[in-house]
């Protein structure tokens, strides 16, 4: 009789054991291996609920796999069991516990008794020696779980280990093909374009799509502060990327110091802060990658989900790869941003450079060592009357400013030869009037001293030499009014003398031969005396020519 | 007839003035130097100086402007041979009463003394 129990009973368990393969064969995703695990064994192992389990190595703790029959108060409870069991557990042994009414001074047992939890089954799920996760069984019932039982258990839960390992490997190697795949996406669309907007909007919108998640991130180091500033965002309200500064999270500090962090339970884990905005976000995991640029971290992206997630490695290492080849694709557009501005300042700078030459009064020819012209100013083009195009590269001596004696070429020469600076003054007869032009020619040298180019400034100065002439001739009218004056003042008063008397002779004098001598006197005295009066009241003369060189001027 | 004085640099023409005005009854002395004329007006009533801008040590105008502080009312006529704005409207601001520009006729010159000395009357 009781070999016919015990045979039933074994019976039991391949029907079990069966069942259970026949259902984890079905999927090969870990999640739909888990779900249908703990809807199903509850009934198959006669106990009131389920739950799995994994373990998240990067924290060293279980994260809530699936579940079955228990509340979600329950669920989200702090410590899954005590120290002591869990330590069991991580070294491969089960742990079973019955009458959990009866020991009510254990937190742990608190919880399980507001839940009516009488008894419980902890196996360890593992996988090639290594512990992958913990499945449990609880019951609401008195019950003692027998070797037997726990041995069936532990072979059930080893076969869900495997199946978990096989769906988690065939999930990483359709992932691996996915990211592959979605790299490719991304690396074409970034490295398309040096817009940095558009490079960070491809990431935030693909990556998330890609690795089927809510959210994504990029926030990048600015190199004037050093701190970090949201440059894009996909799938976050305002209010949350509003949530304030995250510099002191230590996920961002780990990121920063080039780690991947991976955070399953994003609302309470302690190395994201704002958790109140987390949970209202709806935001459960998060992964935050560095953004490298070769052994440079430029920045961190971080990928949000909204459901809770262990972020697997080749999704961690998929994640690092786009953030590394978007911060290649970043610096790059950085790079061409700043060239950018270099050539628009340069621009700026030629154009503020030009619009000063152009407005000078003088007009300039650059030309090069072979007296080719490389550069000339609007002044020149305008006196000139030629276009630019007309002059650019043409020789030297088809555009030159006219000369007197057709020798620009030659101060040309001069300066290439000597490095000095030459300056000439040509006078130009143009339509019958004269017309003064002050040339200078000045080297540009290299450092090593040699002369790369020759400017040639040409100023018309013709305006002021004719002011120059007219100061000359009224210091020359000031000095003859200067000297006439003079000399008028020297002969008058003698004359007025001489004058006088002879006057006054002439009314001694009978009438006769003397008055008439005496009236030729008195008449050219007064002829003199017409002329220093003439000679103190003149403002201007004429020079006439006299006889040879010499010259006499006409009083006016 | 009046008393006048004739200071010129040039002695000629200090003589000339004296034998023309002399003529026309009146005492006239000549004078080269400008202290010695200052010197006479300060110890004799002159009615009448004539005056050449140009002298040795100073201008006419400064030797006018001494003469007048010695007889606020004494009449003058300047003689200069080189005429300017200036010594003209300095002349006339201390108080001369014609300006001549020499050689001055002698037909001028007695209408011009006649005409000062008769204002005064």
């Amino acid at each position: 009789m009781a070999n016919q129990t015990v045979l039933n009973k074994e019976q039991q368990y391949l029907k079990v054991f069966q069942e259970v393969t026949k259902l984890i064969s079905m999927v090969l995703d870990p999640q739909q291996v888990m779900d249908l695990v703990v809807s199903r064994l509850p009934e198959l192992l006669d106990v009131d609920a389920a739950t799995i389990r994994l373990l998240d190595s990067s924290t060293n703790t279980f994260v809530l796999g699936a579940a079955h029959g228990l509340s979600d108060e329950y669920l989200s409870r702090s410590a899954i069991d005590t120290h002591d069991s869990m330590q069991m557990i991580m070294n491969g042994q089960p742990v079973a516990k019955t009458a959990l009414q009866k020991n009510q001074l254990e937190q742990i047992t608190a919880e399980a008794v507001r839940e009516g939890i009488k008894g419980v089954l902890s196996l360890p799920i593992i996988f090639q020696g290594h512990i992958i996760g913990v499945m449990r069984l609880l019951t609401r019932e008195e019950r003692v779980f027998n070797s037997q039982e726990i041995s069936f258990s532990m072979a059930l839960a080893e076969q869900i280990g495997m199946a978990l390992s096989n769906g988690r490997l065939f999930k990483e190697m359709e992932n691996q093909v996915d990211f592959l795949t979605g790299l490719r996406e991304i690396s074409k669309v970034v490295n398309s374009t040096l817009n940095l907007d558009e490079i960070l909007k491809t990431i935030v919108d693909m990556l998330p799509r890609i690795m089927g998640m809510k959210a994504c991130t990029i926030r990048l180091l600015q190199p004037e502060t050093n701190e970090l500033e949201l440059v894009a965002a996909s799938g976050l309200s305002a209010e949350y990327l509003k949530r304030g500064r995250i510099k002191k999270e230590n996920s961002i500090f780990k990121a920063l110091k080039g780690e991947a962090v991976a955070i399953f339970d994003a609302e309470s884990d302690p190395r994201v802060v704002y958790h109140d905005v987390i949970r209202r976000e709806g935001i459960k995991s998060i992964l935050a990658v560095p953004i490298k640029v070769g052994r440079e971290i430029i920045g961190v992206l971080r990928l949000l989900t909204t459901d809770y997630h262990c972020f697997s490695n080749s999704e961690v290492t998929f994640a690092t790869t786009v953030a590394e080849e978007g911060g290649n694709a970043i610096e790059n557009a950085r790079t061409y941003q700043k060239i950018n501005l270099l050539f628009n300042q340069i621009e700026e700078n030629e154009r503020f450079l030009q619009n000063i030459l152009d407005s000078l009064w003088t007009q300039l020819v650059v030309m090069d060592t072979r007296k080719h012209v490389v550069m000339v100013n609007k002044r020149f083009l305008e006196q000139q009357g030629l276009d630019e195009n007309e002059v650019l590269g043409q020789t030297y001596h088809f555009c030159t400013i006219p000369m007197a004696d057709q020798g620009a070429g030659c101060l040309a020469d001069k300066v290439l030869t000597s490095g000095e600076r030459v300056t000439s003054i040509d006078t130009l007869t143009h339509d019958g009037k004269e017309q003064w032009l002050e040339r200078s020619l000045s080297p540009i040298v290299d450092d090593a001293g040699n002369v790369e180019f020759v400017i040639e400034a040409v100023r018309d100065i013709t305006a002021s030499r004719q002011l120059e002439e007219e100061k000359l001739a009224r210091v020359k009218l000031e000095g003859v009014l200067e000297m006439a004056g003079t000399a008028a003042h020297e002969l008058n008063t003698p004359l007025f003398a001489a004058l006088g008397t002879a006057q006054l002779m002439w009314d001694d004098l009978q009438q006769g031969e003397m008055r008439e001598d005496m009236d030729l006197i008195i008449r050219n005295l007064q002829t003199i005396s017409s002329l220093t009066r003439k000679m103190t009241t003149m403002t201007g003369f004429e020079s006439k020519d006299y006889v040879g060189e010499t010259k006499i001027i006409e009083l006016r | 007839m009046a008393d006048i004085i004739a200071l010129d640099d040039v002695q000629d023409a200090g003589i000339l003035i004296k034998k023309i005005l002399t003529k026309q009854g009146h005492t006239v002395h000549d004078f080269t130097e400008e202290e010695d004329a200052v010197n006479f007006v300060k110890n004799n009533p002159v009615d009448l100086a004539i005056l050449d801008i140009k002298l040795k040590k100073m201008s006419g105008i400064e030797v006018l402007a001494q003469l007048k502080k010695i007889i606020p009312d004494l009449k003058a006529i300047m003689l200069t041979g080189y005429p300017t704005v200036e010594t003209a409207r300095e002349a006339i601001s201390l108080g001369a009463n014609e300006y001549c520009v020499k050689p001055i006729d002698r037909d001028e010159l007695e209408e011009k003394v006649a005409k000062v000395l008769g204002a005064s009357k």
